[in-house]
């Protein structure tokens, strides 16, 4: 579900902008970063901050 | 869509009556600060959940979510392709879907029409669909209407749709409601099957081939469904082409199958794009 949110929220931004999203350690922490990168998006990961520039 | 029928526009009106009444009665109250939006383009929490796994497509997102829950559907027919064609599109989160078929359920309709369970034996086809639909999905509403479409009722049942779906049984039927979507330039979704066979066929009147431009007349003595038989999961399938349709026609997430049909030979699984083009001389849409 957090995929999804993150998703829904990089919508609502426009290219170039960026977005973080805290996560606690788990399943979301590996799956949102990738895919987000699968979306086309750049992605960083900093402990459990996922930086994500909009592509 | 018109704005009277869809549930947001009900509880957005019943909000302005009650905040109207409350300022009347006492105007010195302090007005409550406006809740923020719902995060997540517009979308409540409880969306979200529900609608997350269309959510996530890359073709869908907030957009479409809103452009299906802010549509008008009317679905003609509450049979065998009716019954993925509502189930898909209430479940998908449509703003308001009619469904109207003048019969009752009948023991020969359980076989293929999954909306209809052995209890319903005899309670009209539109209310025991929509029954179950609301159980689907209680934020759609649903209207059931036990009436027969026929040329002379089809303007004004036809009125105010975003997207039509005749998933009826007749050709005078399909005729009457593509001659009343052409009239009213309402898109339309157009399917038939029998044994393993069917078709799909997405009309936009004015701008692609209608169904008359792709089949001018009736075939003589077509079988029915009595005579000749169906399948449930052939029904199925075409009903869920078209219930995609009628997403793409609402959403535009992809491009409908327009200016012709999908043939569908589910004996041999095969499945034939027919191009048909739009006829001057059609008496529905050539003058549009």
């Amino acid at each position: 579900m957090t995929w999804v949110r993150t998703k829904l929220a990089l919508e609502a931004l426009r290219p170039g902008d960026v977005l973080d999203v805290r996560c606690r350690p788990g399943e979301a922490l590996e799956n949102v970063p990738r895919s987000a990168r699968e979306a086309g998006h750049a992605v960083s990961v900093e402990g459990t901050t996922i930086r994500i520039v909009r592509a | 869509m018109s704005e009277g029928a869809s549930r947001r526009g009900f509880f957005r009106d019943l909000g302005k009556a009650v905040a109207s009444t409350r300022d009347a009665l006492a105007p010195d109250a302090q007005p409550e600060p406006p809740a923020p939006p719902p995060p997540y383009g517009g979308l409540s929490d409880a969306e979200v959940e529900r609608y997350a796994r269309q959510l996530v497509l890359p073709e869908w997102g907030a957009a479409a979510q809103a452009a299906l829950s802010e549509a008008d559907v009317l679905v003609v027919g509450a049979g065998a392709l009716a019954a993925p064609v509502a189930s898909y599109l209430v479940g998908a989160g449509v703003g308001r879907l009619g469904i109207l078929d003048p019969d009752v359920v009948e023991v020969s309709n359980l076989h293929r029409q999954t909306l209809h369970f052995t209890p319903d034996l005899g309670v009209p086809k539109a209310e025991s669909a929509a029954a179950k639909l609301r159980f689907l999905n209680p934020d759609v509403v649903v209207e059931p209407y036990q009436v027969r479409l026929e040329e002379d009722n089809a303007a004004a049942l036809i009125e105010g749709q975003d997207v039509v779906v005749d998933c009826s049984d007749s050709f005078a039927t399909r005729y009457a409601v593509n001659a009343a979507c052409c009239a009213a330039r309402v898109r339309l979704v157009e399917a038939g099957v029998l044994g393993l066979q069917g078709m799909v066929m997405s009309i936009k009147p004015g701008r692609t081939a209608c169904y008359r431009c792709a089949f001018p007349a009736a075939p003589v003595d077509a079988p029915s469904c009595a005579d000749a038989g169906v399948l449930g999961p052939a029904a199925g399938v075409v009903g869920s082409l078209q219930a995609l349709e009628a997403m793409k026609l609402l959403t535009g997430v992809a491009p409908a199958l327009t200016d012709g049909f999908l043939q569908v030979d589910l004996a041999s699984a095969g499945f034939l794009r027919v191009h048909a083009s739009r006829r001057a001389d059609c008496p529905d849409c050539g003058k549009l």
